[in-house]
């Protein structure tokens, strides 16, 4: 038997919005591993559990250097505050 | 009368994919996305019938507090094949410092006289306030990818 099934298809975008504030690091490493890895509900259980350790694994590893690309984004601010001669601004970058 | 937008691959992109009119290999700044305003703040409709960038016309959002009017560049993904299926994505895109509402966006071609590639309806209103917007693409795999061809 000839099957021909097939054509041009769209995918699915998603949308995040946070108000009076940016994404945290957690939050952008969620979007991150979702756009990484798909796990597909038919998958063998096995194949899954594999999946979703390397998912969590990943996650951990994506939080942890998007932490310090804030802190060392902060860095760089703190030094063009007082090369601008507003040290007093540096108060805000602490958390 | 209300904005109608349904996502959906433009009819003529298919058409023009079979032309050669879009390559979406390397990061090729050529694609941008469009954001609609709020359904009740337009009168349009847009899907499968769209053709082009311009037809967004006072369907899109102003240019203000974050968001500029033609929209933001896409990073495109070099096409792949995922066993049987050719598929490509772009990396995920946000509105930094922004408030404004949106119900969906336009996936357009300026490298092709800003011919439409993809509807998307974001299922109702979406609104951020002060803070940032960020679109996100499904895994570029088979079964997901923004476009494929199956």
């Amino acid at each position: 038997m000839l099957s021909t099934a097939g054509g041009v298809q769209l995918g699915i975008a998603t949308t995040s919005a946070v108000s009076g504030r940016g994404f945290t690091p957690e939050e952008l490493a969620e979007h991150a591993v979702n756009e990484v890895i798909s796990i597909g509900n038919n998958s063998h259980p096995v194949i899954q559990a594999q999946a979703e350790a390397f998912r969590e694994e990943i996650r951990a590893v994506m939080i942890n250097y998007l932490r310090q690309a804030v802190a060392s984004n902060n860095t760089t601010l703190i030094n063009r505050f007082r090369d601008a001669g507003h040290p007093e601004l540096v108060k805000l970058l602490e958390v | 009368m209300a904005l109608s937008i349904t996502t959906a691959m433009p009819t003529s992109f298919k058409v023009e994919l079979m032309k050669g009119l879009h390559n979406f290999t390397g990061a090729s700044n050529r694609f941008k996305m469009a954001l609609f305003k709020a359904t009740a703040s337009g009168s349009g409709t847009f899907g499968a019938a769209t053709t082009n960038y311009s037809q967004m016309g006072s369907d899109e959002l102003p240019t203000a507090t974050g968001y500029t009017q033609q929209g933001k560049f896409l990073t495109s993904v070099t096409p792949v094949a995922d066993g049987t299926t050719a598929l490509t994505t772009f990396s995920a895109l946000t509105w930094t410092s922004s408030s404004f509402t949106t119900s969906g966006a336009l996936i357009y071609d300026t490298g092709d006289s800003n011919s439409a590639c993809a509807v998307l309806s974001f299922g109702g209103d979406q609104t951020v306030s002060s803070g940032d917007f960020q679109i996100q693409f499904p895994t570029a795999n088979a079964s997901s990818a923004i476009i494929r061809i199956a």
